[in-house]
C-alpha cells in the first residue's frame, strides 16, 4: 500500500508532470518539429565514460539470445535521423542509467526531452529553451491547478541570463579561465586553491573541482542561467568554437542551481568523432566498464549529416522546479527507491 | 582513509585540519563528467555547517569511529537518554546532534550511537519502526474519488503519518524513518 499513498501524497505534482509533458509536445508540433520514437533498446550504447548503460538480453523465436542494452539517451538514432534528412525533431521518453543514486536529483529510469535543429547555430537552441519553458510555466499558470503554485524563486525566470564560462569564473571565483585551458595550467590551480588532486587527473575533472565547490552552489540564487561556450577538453559531442578559440560550442542550462539541460553545437567531423569514441573506450577499460565497439553506422552518419545543434533536457528536473520539490522521488509515479528499498 | 563510498550519515571526516560530521550528502552525476558526491557536513568543533563537493572515488580522509547499540530511554529537557545495550550505560545526547530525527524516538527503540572519542556525534536510527496506532479518523468510505485515500494517524509516541484509510487504532504500523512514510503494517510482507 506505500506505492499508493506514495501516488496520493503525490497526486498534484504528478498532475502538474503529465500538464508538462503534454504541453512540451505541444509547443514542439507548434513549432514544426517530428516526434522520433527512438530505439530505447541498442546494440551499441553511448561511450559517455561516466555512464552505465544497463544490459538485457534479447531472444528471437528460436531462442538465440542477443546481447543489447538500454539507451542512456537517443542521441544517436536522432543524429542518424539528421543525416537521413529529418530537420527538426525531438524525442521525449524514458531513459536509463546504471549506478546512480535513487532519489535527490537522479533516479536509474528518468524522462528526457532531446531536440535538434538541422542548419541552426547552438545561440538557436537557447531562445528555444527561453521560449520553451515560458510557454510551459504561463500555460500551468492559466490552469490554476489545484495544489501547485510556482515557486517564488521560479517566477522571476525571465529573461533567463546568459553567460560565459569564462565570465562566470572571473565573477565568483576571481579567475581568468583564458589562462586555465590545459590541463597542467588547471592541475596547478587546483593546488593553489588546496585541492589535493591526482597527479593524472583529466581536465574535466579538476574543472570541476573549483566549479562545484566555488562556483556551482552561486548558480543557487541566480534563477534561470544559461552558462555557455565551455572549455574545449570538455567539448563531449560538441564542436570547437570558430569565434571563441579555446571554447567548444556547449551550453547547459540552471535553473535555481538545479542543472537541467546540456546542449551542443554538434560535431559532424566524422575522423574526429571517432578519435574522441575510442578515446572514451580507453577510459571505460581504464575504469573497469563494459566497453562498447565503436557505432560505425553513426559516424558514417556524421559524413552526410548537415550542420546542426541540440540539447538534452531532463524533464522530471524540470517538474521539480516548476514545482520546487527537492527530490526527485515525489516527480515519480514509482521511483526506484519506493521499489527497492520500501 | 576512505574514499566517496565511505561517505555516509554519521560518517566523521577530517577536512583542513578539522573533523566533520555527515548530516547529509548527495549523489551527482552530470553524465558528460566525473560523478561527485555533494556533502553536507558540520564541524565537532565550531558546530558550522559546511559544502564539500568530492569527486567520487577520490580518497577521503574518513576517520574511525565506533557504533555502539543503544536503546532509547526518555527526554529530559533538551537531552534524550539513552543505554548502552552491553555495558548498561546510560548516555545523555542533545537534541542539536540529533535533530529532525527525535520525531521517531519512542521508548525502547534501538538506535546505533556513532561514538567518536567518547563523543555521540550521531545517532542513526533503525530503517523501519514499528508503531502502535493511537489515534485514527474513522474512515470515510467513497472519497478516494477526491484523492483522500490516506489520513493522519497519531503513532504512540505522537509522531503524525499519514496512513491508508483502512488503518484503524491500535494497529501495529511500520514508518520509514527516512522519509516519515508509512510503509506497511507490522508483519505484512
Amino acid at each position: 500500500m506505500s506505492h499508493v499513498t506514495h501516488l496520493a501524497k503525490n497526486r498534484a505534482l504528478l498532475t502538474v508532470r503529465a500538464h508538462v509533458v503534454r504541453l512540451i509536445r505541444e509547443w514542439f508540433w507548434q513549432e514544426g518539429f517530428l516526434e522520433a520514437e527512438a530505439p530505447q533498446i541498442l546494440r551499441l550504447p553511448g561511450q559517455e565514460p561516466h555512464l552505465s548503460p544497463m544490459k538485457l538480453a534479447v531472444h528471437d523465436e528460436r531462442g538465440r539470445e542477443y546481447a543489447a542494452w538500454l539507451h542512456t539517451s537517443p542521441e544517436y538514432a536522432m543524429k542518424k535521423m539528421l543525416a537521413a534528412g529529418f530537420e527538426r525533431i525531438f524525442a521525449l521518453g524514458k531513459v536509463f542509467r546504471d549506478y546512480e543514486s535513487f532519489g535527490g536529483t537522479h533516479n536509474p529510469e528518468f524522462t528526457m526531452l532531446e531536440w535538434y535543429r538541422a542548419g541552426a547555430y547552438f545561440y538557436k537552441i537557447m531562445d528555444d529553451v527561453e521560449r520553451l519553458l515560458a510557454h510551459v510555466t504561463d500555460s500551468l499558470l492559466r490552469l490554476e491547478l489545484p495544489g501547485w503554485s510556482l515557486p517564488r524563486e521560479t517566477a522571476n525566470w525571465k529573461p533567463f541570463k546568459r553567460v560565459r564560462m569564462r565570465e562566470l569564473w572571473q565573477e565568483q571565483a576571481g579567475v581568468n579561465l583564458d589562462e586555465y585551458l590545459e590541463r597542467e595550467a588547471m592541475l596547478a590551480l587546483c593546488r593553489s586553491r588546496g585541492y589535493a588532486p591526482g597527479v593524472e587527473e583529466r581536465y574535466e575533472d579538476l574543472f570541476y573541482r573549483i566549479f562545484l565547490n566555488e562556483i556551482e552552489p552561486r548558480l543557487a540564487d541566480m534563477g534561470a542561467v544559461i552558462v555557455h561556450h565551455y572549455p574545449l577538453p570538455m567539448a563531449a559531442l560538441a564542436r570547437a568554437s570558430e569565434a571563441e578559440p579555446g571554447y567548444a560550442e556547449r551550453f547547459e542550462v540552471y535553473l535555481n542551481g538545479l542543472e537541467l539541460a546540456n546542449a551542443f553545437g554538434e560535431l559532424t567531423d566524422p575522423a574526429e568523432q571517432r578519435r574522441r569514441l575510442i578515446g572514451e573506450q580507453a577510459e571505460r577499460r581504464a575504469a573497469g566498464k563494459d566497453v562498447f565497439d565503436v557505432d560505425e553506422e553513426f559516424i558514417e552518419a556524421l559524413v552526410t549529416m548537415p550542420d546542426a545543434s541540440g540539447i538534452a533536457l531532463g524533464v522530471d528536473r524540470l517538474v521539480q522546479a516548476l514545482s520546487g520539490c527537492k527530490n526527485i522521488d515525489d516527480v515519480l509515479v514509482l521511483p526506484m527507491s519506493k521499489l527497492m528499498n520500501n | 582513509m576512505g574514499d566517496t563510498t565511505d561517505i555516509r550519515k554519521g560518517a566523521v571526516i577530517r577536512h583542513q585540519g578539522d573533523l566533520f560530521v555527515v548530516s547529509n550528502f548527495q549523489f551527482v552525476n552530470p553524465g558528460k563528467g566525473s560523478a561527485f558526491t555533494k556533502t553536507k557536513m558540520k564541524s565537532l568543533t565550531t558546530g558550522k555547517s559546511v559544502e564539500i563537493t568530492y569527486k567520487s572515488g577520490e580518497t577521503v580522509d574518513t576517520v574511525q569511529v565506533e557504533r555502539q547499540n543503544m536503546q532509547y530511554l526518555y527526554r529530559n529537557g533538551d537531552m534524550y537518554s539513552f543505554m548502552n545495550k552491553l555495558s548498561y550505560e546510560t548516555l545523555d545526547v542533545d537534541a542539536s546532534t540529533i535533530g529532525d530525527d527525535a520525531q521517531y524516538l519512542k521508548d525502547g527503540v534501538e538506535v546505533i550511537a556513532i561514538m567518536h572519542e567518547e563523543r555521540v556525534v550521531a545517532v542513526e536510527l533503525p530503517k523501519k519502526i514499528q508503531y502502535t496506532v493511537t489515534q485514527a479518523p474513522p474512515a470515510v468510505k467513497g472519497d478516494t474519488a477526491g484523492g483522500n485515500i490516506t489520513k493522519e494517524a497519531i503513532m504512540d509516541n505522537g509522531l503524525k503519518v499519514q496512513v491508508p484509510i483502512f488503518i484503524k487504532e491500535g494497529e501495529e504500523i511500520l514508518v520509514n524513518t527516512e522519509t516519515g512514510e508509512y510503509s506497511g503494517r507490522a508483519g505484512e510482507k
